[in-house]
């Protein structure tokens, strides 16, 4: 069976917490780093393994649990969730490197680590999900998980406060979200995509599938952070620790924008949500980037811009085109190579000056000049200038918005980038310019910090320069929701 | 829906263990929806399973939110000594 391993996975945090309690009685807290390090490198091997059993040559696997696919819960595996969950867990691998060396001073490590890996698995499962049952456990799983990790720090009033305004958002997105479920269950009587796809799809519009479009656009984008219900990000990113702000605004609000892509273009025609995504897309890009423009702190400022790289990405479900999707994919892989890299490289920067306002941190670039060439690197990509990977993103992104005759987006959409150009540049000014004051103490950052942001930013510049190789990939990725879109449902149903 | 509309009011509340207590209410219409909707789907005697499986699903899923909303608010009222909402307001812009 090729999908054991994958099942056996979604038990790893179980396996890690009981390592890590055991490395801590046995006070051996170097066995409990190596399993966490460990774990994350089962899930690339995972994943890695699944895809090469037969989605890389555009095949669709399905995994049922518990019965056939109607009634039963199932997984279904094709490129498109592969890819989110291979971004996952290279993201979630990468910060649980950083983290040896940044949370190395705290305690309650094994409750870390575990609750990293129990997000990582929740994210593969939404990825891959092939049901709504499915999805409402795993999505549950990445939130609780999110919202225990964004307190973590919990003798700070700041993390808590972040923490609950998170969850109470978060938790009534999921109930909105399963009300949406409801109606569609009452209305196709099953939960299974494909099912709803065959029953639904070519339906007449009623004003009930108008409800459930609302619920489900409420339900998402509360955790893709989608602007009329953005309020807790800002919040929750700065103020959980540095790797989980990578992986929260890296890849957990690109999950929810995922579950979002796939439950749309099965159950709507394109045709359908244009014109309200587009309008999001528009609104999510302009307050996020200036909203961006007047913060000091540097965490809450890349959170900000989070929220307008996830309006970049609406542009390209809007078209609904296969074109704009790539973009959408390109953009997603590369905003959580850049983002990540900003917030851990931010995070060193934090680590060692022990503040992150940007007013105080003139001149500590000099002190730290390889986190600062890993910032200046990630900045220049998430301000998509030309040589690194967000460039080829952006690029793709609003030539699909031109294309797709909305012309006003692909407008919008460069007059943001250049916006944002304006706070990417004071970071990088304020860093490099004048010489620290007499108090700020400060070095470069531990090796394995510096080692995998460095990496990080190799990968943003190797992107730039030679993008053929991803885009092929996530040109593949798109596949499943357009020509791929009857293989999708003919396998659960053949 | 009157579960629906209490506990969306509930939400708006300035008390925290309120607003918790509305957002498993606004669950619990939901689920009493599931229900409703595999009943109607009823066939020779027997009720739809999928609709009330789902519902044992997310009841459990409540329980694990309502155990980390309640620590959350534990810890809250250790730093700030209130269950008050609107005292939260040290993040702003």
């Amino acid at each position: 069976m090729v999908t054991t391993p994958l099942l056996l996975y979604f038990f790893s945090p179980v396996l890690l917490g009981l390592v890590g309690v055991l490395a801590e009685k046995a006070k051996a807290p170097r066995l409990r780093d190596g399993a966490a390090v460990a774990v994350g490198l089962w899930g690339v091997q995972t994943i890695w393994a699944l895809a090469k059993t037969g989605p890389l040559q555009g095949e669709t696997l399905v995994i049922s649990l518990l019965g056939k696919p109607p009634l039963g819960a199932c997984l279904e595996v094709d490129l498109m969730g592969l890819y989110f969950a291979g971004t996952a867990v290279v993201l979630c691998l990468l910060a649980t490197l950083y983290s040896l060396a940044y949370m190395g001073h705290e305690d309650r490590l094994t409750e870390f680590y575990t609750l990293v890996s129990c997000l990582t698995v929740g994210m593969v499962g939404v990825s891959l999900a092939g049901d709504f049952y499915t999805l409402f456990i795993f999505w549950e799983l990445m939130g609780l998980s999110s919202y225990s990790l964004v307190g973590f720090r919990k003798s700070l009033a700041g993390p808590i406060e972040a923490s609950f305004k998170y969850m109470v958002m978060g938790s009534v997105g999921s109930v909105v979200l399963f009300f949406g479920m409801a109606f569609l269950y009452g209305m196709a009587g099953t939960l299974n995509f494909a099912h709803l796809s065959t029953v639904l799809r070519d339906a007449p519009l009623n004003p009930w599938m108008m409800v459930v479009f609302a619920t489900l656009l409420v339900g998402m984008g509360v955790k893709a952070a989608i602007v009329p219900m953005h309020t807790w990000l800002p919040d929750a990113h700065p103020e959980a620790p540095s790797p989980i702000s990578a992986i929260l605004s890296g890849i957990v609000i690109e999950t929810g924008l995922y579950a979002l892509i796939r439950v749309l273009y099965l159950v709507y025609e394109p045709a359908f949500f244009k014109a309200p995504i587009a309008l999001l897309a528009a609104a999510t890009m302009t307050l996020g980037n200036i909203l961006a423009l007047r913060q000091d702190d540097v965490k809450r400022m890349l959170a900000y811009s989070s929220i307008a790289q996830v309006g970049y990405m609406l542009i390209g479900v809007s078209t609904g085109l296969a074109y704009g999707l790539l973009g959408t994919l390109l953009h997603v892989f590369n905003h959580s190579f850049m983002k990540g890299a900003a917030f851990l490289a931010v995070g060193s920067i934090d680590h060692q000056a022990g503040t992150r306002d940007l007013k105080k941190l003139r001149g500590v670039g000099r002190r730290m000049p390889l986190t600062t060439l890993a910032i200046i690197v990630s900045f220049l990509g998430l301000a998509g200038v030309p040589g690194t990977s967000g460039f080829i993103s952006k690029f793709t992104l609003f030539s699909s918005a031109i294309g797709a005759g909305m012309g006003y987006l692909a407008l919008l959409g460069v007059l943001n980038s250049s916006l944002s150009v304006a706070y990417y540049a004071r970071v990088i000014m304020t860093l490099l310019s004048g010489e620290p004051g007499k108090d700020v103490q400060v070095g470069e950052a531990s090796p394995i910090m510096v080692l995998v942001t460095l990496a990080m930013a190799l990968v943003i510049i190797w992107l730039g320069l030679f993008p053929g190789g991803l885009t092929a990939l996530a040109n593949e990725a798109t596949k499943p929701l357009f020509e791929g879109l009857t293989q999708y449902i003919g396998a659960v149903l053949g | 829906m009157a579960l629906l509309s209490i506990g969306l009011y509930c939400v708006s509340k300035p008390n925290m263990i309120r607003i918790l207590l509305g957002v498993e209410m606004v669950l619990n219409s939901a689920n009493l929806a599931f229900i409703y909707f595999s009943s109607m789907r009823a066939s020779a005697g027997y009720v739809d399973p999928l609709g009330q499986s789902i519902v044992f699903l997310s009841i459990v899923t409540g329980g694990c939110v309502m155990a980390l909303g309640l620590a959350l608010i534990v810890n809250a009222y250790k730093h700030y000594k209130t269950t008050d909402a609107r005292e939260l307001r040290r993040l702003r812009w």
